[in-house]
């Protein structure tokens, strides 16, 4: 009897004890992985407070009021408004370099985050990039490089390669691969340009023996320059079979030329133009393709990899880039995707 | 206070519920606790383990449904892979019926190559919706998808940003055929290039690829479900909980690891894991019961070993115990036995340990006790026979003198005839006193003697003396101590003759009834018309009749002695009363027990040393 009482006891007790853990709570916790996500959660959280003040970037072209530009100042416009960075865009009205230094070193007061530059000339802007680079920008390059020690990294459109190929390409399609041709260019000192160049003549000296390279033009991406110069081209070189616009610009002034001296179809004119610009003459038959990225989509981009940038995330490859698509890496070359071409019959559905 | 007084209370139980609780104490309950503290040890241990295990399984898990989940989010840009299919999704007008139903055409065709035939075998169908059309492509008939705004929760015009979101199961009415469960992925196209919306596409891709990943965990029975951060199911291995809300997700303390419920009826250990990415939780439930199937039976066996051990060890402890406490009882029994005045006791042995020993002690201490009372005892009777001895022997010398003096005046008288009848009845007298072997002697005998001694009184006194035996019972039949009657009327004569001329001496025998106990006793009345005994006298003698008997008396005073005797033979219910008056004389009452010849004989047959018996038997 006594023991039976004892053990009555312990076991009341026991469940007493038992009874108060289940009116604390209804769960018991046996092994909590909280601790580590919530480590994780602290880092964005951290990266949220410093972008409280939103970042601001700085786009600087090489020059203002063209077309191509234009439309990279819209894209980098939707994505300022996508991603919440202030976006100030400012050039030179024309292409030159020391004009571009002056706008750079008024953006250096201005306290941005980020400057982003597509440069006229690759040594020229060192030293201010560098200033800017001490003063705690960032500075990357997009569209057209410098020196790799003045910038992080740099945003081209295309391949350079895969792009100076393919405009060879298009220009011995349209001429049966024989005969002479001439290249309009911007500034002779322009990186990308040349780089494009140095392709188009491995092109052809691999490929197609006949065709025949007579003169390479700067138009300083001048418009009026570029058809007086295509004027004066087509006077001096009547045989010439086709042009190569290796700048924006070319091409419409190119076309315009071989309008204006009856000679559609007698010359090809090939190369980088926007299909706004080109539209009227893909359609009367004055330009046979030209061939373009998308500058809207160059512009979006550049803010977006800027704005990472800020938060820490360097581009990599394959990465995803939100309202642009997957990008690809070499080094410290961003390559935003495949070169376009506009032909009469697709240049209707784009809008720049 | 309750504690102490309990312990008080415990101090005086019996041995035996004592010794079993402290053996329950130091053994059972230790044990009992020490089973059930390493039990529940080893089940949480493995509740622990369990715990600690599911939500890494669930972490890979996650991760394998995560890389599908990208693979699936990667779907939908394959769109951009034909410009054909780019070019159709900007158009927005169309002059004539031709050019939209082979645009259609097209991109119907893109879709089915793309995702239907070639690609993933999990897509059920791809819908895309841009600028009015609907474009379709599925793997099985369907419904309830079409291009009007009622069938799918955001409208057609909704605002969406680039990133894709996925539509749980029953959030849409879309069906497929054969019910598969899927979820459905929708995602807004942009035509990067001139920045503007392409249109929307949806993807319906089965779930069944989970099931494999659940089948995979589930190596146990147990709930496995995945749910967003609403807690609405996604998928689980019960289909019918499919895009039901999981409410009782919103109690649970943590999103990623175990914990178990506390619920008596249902103890489950549930482990999650959430990922950070999209918020999703996988989750397990399990019964701890299948956890701890295996170890259940070996707790089972366990306990019914323990109970068995104890039984068996209660039952040999009770034995032990009862070997123990039973030979005390029996002790103290035969104990109270000997109180009384038993000696006649014996503790029967059969073990040799200490209990063994104890009665063994016991039983010597009792036989020595008993042997030391005997001792004792007959030392005393011996004593006491050395007395009776001595007090019988007593024979007046100063009769014997005046006796010799009388018949020595006889024979110079030369009355030859009364001198030899003295010598005679003298020499008689001699006799009857030498031979006191016996104790107790017929009343015929006694009174003889008596008769003989007053004769020889009467013969010297002459007239002066007179006496009268009446006897009215077989004086041959009935016993009585030697010499009692012979100092009292010695007495009598003695100081009657001292002061008065002539005396009287009545002996009167006869069988009276006890008015105590109505038992048959014999009265022997000595009656003589004396001068009597002063006052003074008689309250002195009747004090030292009242004494103890035992106690050395002056032996001078023949009443007493006879008392002394009577009471020492038969106790103290029997003895001597005297009454007197001064001048009118004296009566003397012996009282004594019936004892016939009988008895007398039987217990001489028993011998000498059985003296002590007679005399206790006497006496009752």
């Amino acid at each position: 009897m006594r023991d039976c009482r004892i053990s009555l006891i312990i076991f009341a007790l026991l469940i007493v004890t038992a009874c108060n853990d289940s009116e604390e709570t209804k769960y018991k916790v046996i092994y909590s992985g909280e601790s580590e996500s919530e480590e994780q959660m602290d880092t964005p959280v951290e990266v949220k407070n410093s972008i409280t003040k939103p970042a601001t970037v700085a786009i600087v072209p090489k020059v203002v009021n063209i077309p191509y530009f234009n439309a990279v100042e819209k894209g980098a416009m939707e994505a300022s408004k996508e991603f919440g960075v202030n976006v100030i865009y400012a050039g030179p009205n024309i292409a030159d370099s020391k004009q571009q230094i002056n706008i750079i070193e008024e953006l250096i007061e201005e306290n941005i985050d980020v400057l982003a530059v597509s440069a006229n000339d690759p040594e020229e802007l060192l030293p201010i990039l560098n200033k800017a680079q001490r003063s705690g920008i960032r500075v990357i390059t997009w569209d057209a490089d410098t020196e790799t020690e003045g910038r992080e990294f740099f945003i081209n459109m295309v391949h350079p390669e895969t792009l100076g190929r393919h405009l060879m390409d298009t220009l011995a399609k349209h001429t049966n691969e024989k005969g002479d041709y001439a290249i309009l260019t911007g500034a002779l000192s322009a990186a990308n340009l040349n780089e494009w160049m140095h392709w188009m003549m491995a092109q052809q000296e691999e490929y197609y023996p006949d065709l025949n390279l007579i003169e390479v033009i700067p138009t300083d991406e001048d418009p009026n320059k570029a058809y007086t110069s295509t004027l004066e081209l087509l006077e001096k070189y009547p045989n010439i079979k086709g042009i190569i616009g290796n700048v924006s610009v070319a091409p419409p002034a190119a076309s315009q030329a071989v309008t204006d001296t009856g000679k559609i179809g007698e010359v090809i004119v090939v190369g980088l133009s926007s299909p706004s610009q080109m539209r009227e003459y893909l359609n009367s038959g004055a330009a046979q393709v030209v061939t373009l990225w998308s500058p809207k989509r160059l512009g979006y981009l550049t803010v977006a990899l800027a704005k990472n940038l800020v938060e820490g995330i360097k581009p990599y490859d394959k990465q995803y880039i939100q309202g642009v698509g997957p990008i690809s890496v070499m080094d410290d070359e961003v390559i935003m995707g495949d070169p376009i071409d506009f032909y009469i019959g697709n240049v209707d559905e784009y809008d720049f | 206070m309750n504690m102490i007084s309990k312990f008080l209370k415990f101090k005086n139980y019996r041995l035996m519920p004592k010794l079993i609780i402290i053996y329950s104490l130091l053994t059972v309950i230790p044990m009992a606790i020490l089973g059930y503290i390493a039990y529940s040890q080893y089940i949480s241990s493995i509740e622990k383990q369990a715990g600690e295990y599911t939500p890494l399984l669930l972490e890979q898990a996650h991760a394998n449904i995560h890389n599908q989940i990208d693979e699936l989010k990667l779907l939908p840009n394959l769109i951009y892979n034909s410009n054909q299919v780019v070019g159709v999704l900007r158009e927005e007008f169309y002059q004539t019926n031709s050019a939209l139903l082979h645009d259609e055409f097209v991109v119907n065709n893109f879709l089915n190559t793309t995702y239907i035939s070639g690609g993933n075998p999990n897509v059920l169908g791809v819908f895309l919706i841009s600028n009015n059309r609907l474009f379709q492509a599925t793997s099985k008939s369907y419904s309830g998808f079409e291009l009007d705004a009622s069938s799918f929760p955001f409208g057609q015009d909704f605002e969406w940003t680039e990133s894709e979101s996925i539509i749980l199961p029953k959030q849409i009415s879309l069906e497929f055929e054969g019910n598969p469960q899927y979820i459905l992925l929708m995602k807004q196209l942009t035509d990067y290039d001139n920045r503007k919306k392409l249109g929307t596409i949806f993807i319906a891709y089965e779930l069944n690829f989970l099931e494999s990943i659940f089948e995979k965990l589930n190596s146990e029975k147990g709930d496995i479900w995945l749910m967003n951060d609403q807690g609405r199911v996604i998928y689980h291995s019960n289909h019918e909980e499919i895009g039901n809300i999981h409410i009782e997700s919103n109690d649970y303390p943590i999103l990623n690891g175990s914990f178990r419920t506390l619920n008596e009826n249902e103890n489950k250990l549930i482990s999650l894991h959430t990922s950070d990415e999209t918020g999703w939780t996988l989750a397990q439930s399990i019964y701890l019961s299948e956890l701890t199937q295996r170890t259940d039976m070996v707790r089972n066996v366990t306990i019914i070993i323990f109970i068995i051990l104890v039984i068996i060890s209660l039952f040999l402890f009770v034995i032990f115990v009862w070997n123990v406490s039973s030979p005390i009882y029996r002790l103290v029994k035969l104990m109270k036995k000997v109180e009384t005045g038993d000696f006649d006791v014996d503790l029967p042995t059969k073990s040799k340990d200490e209990v063994g020993l104890l009665a063994i002690s016991f039983n010597s201490m009792v036989n020595k006790i008993k042997d030391l009372i005997k001792e004792n005892y007959h030392i005393e009777i011996k004593q006491k026979d050395a007395e009776l001895y001595a007090l019988q022997s007593q024979i007046n010398p100063h009769f014997m003198y005046n006796t010799l003096e009388t018949i020595g005046m006889v024979i110079e008288e030369d009355d030859q005839e009364t001198g030899v009848k003295m010598v005679t009845l003298l020499g008689r007298m001699l006799r009857y006193s030498i031979s006191n072997k016996d104790r107790l002697v017929s009343i015929e005998k006694e009174v003889s003697h008596i008769e003989d001694y007053l004769t020889i009184q009467k013969i010297r006194f002459e007239d002066r003396l007179t006496f009268d035996i009446q006897k009215e019972l077989e004086t041959e039949q009935y016993y009585i101590p030697k010499f009692i009657i012979q100092p009292i009327v010695e007495n009598s004569i003695k100081y009657g003759l001292e002061r008065i001329e002539g005396i009287h001496i009545l002996v009167k025998i006869k069988k009276i009834s006890n008015p105590l106990n109505g038992g048959e006793e014999i009265l022997l009345v000595i009656e003589d018309n004396g001068p009597g005994i002063d006052t003074e006298r008689l309250i002195y003698l009747k004090k030292e009749l009242k004494s103890d008997p035992t106690i050395k008396k002056d032996g001078s005073f023949g009443l007493i002695n006879v008392h002394s005797r009577i009471v020492m033979t038969f106790g103290s219910n029997y003895g001597l009363q005297i009454t007197s008056l001064e001048s009118r004389g004296t009566v003397v009452r012996i009282t004594i027990p019936c004892i016939t010849s009988d008895l007398v004989a039987s217990n001489l047959k028993m011998g000498e040393s059985d003296n002590e018996k007679d005399i206790s038997s006497y006496s009752r």
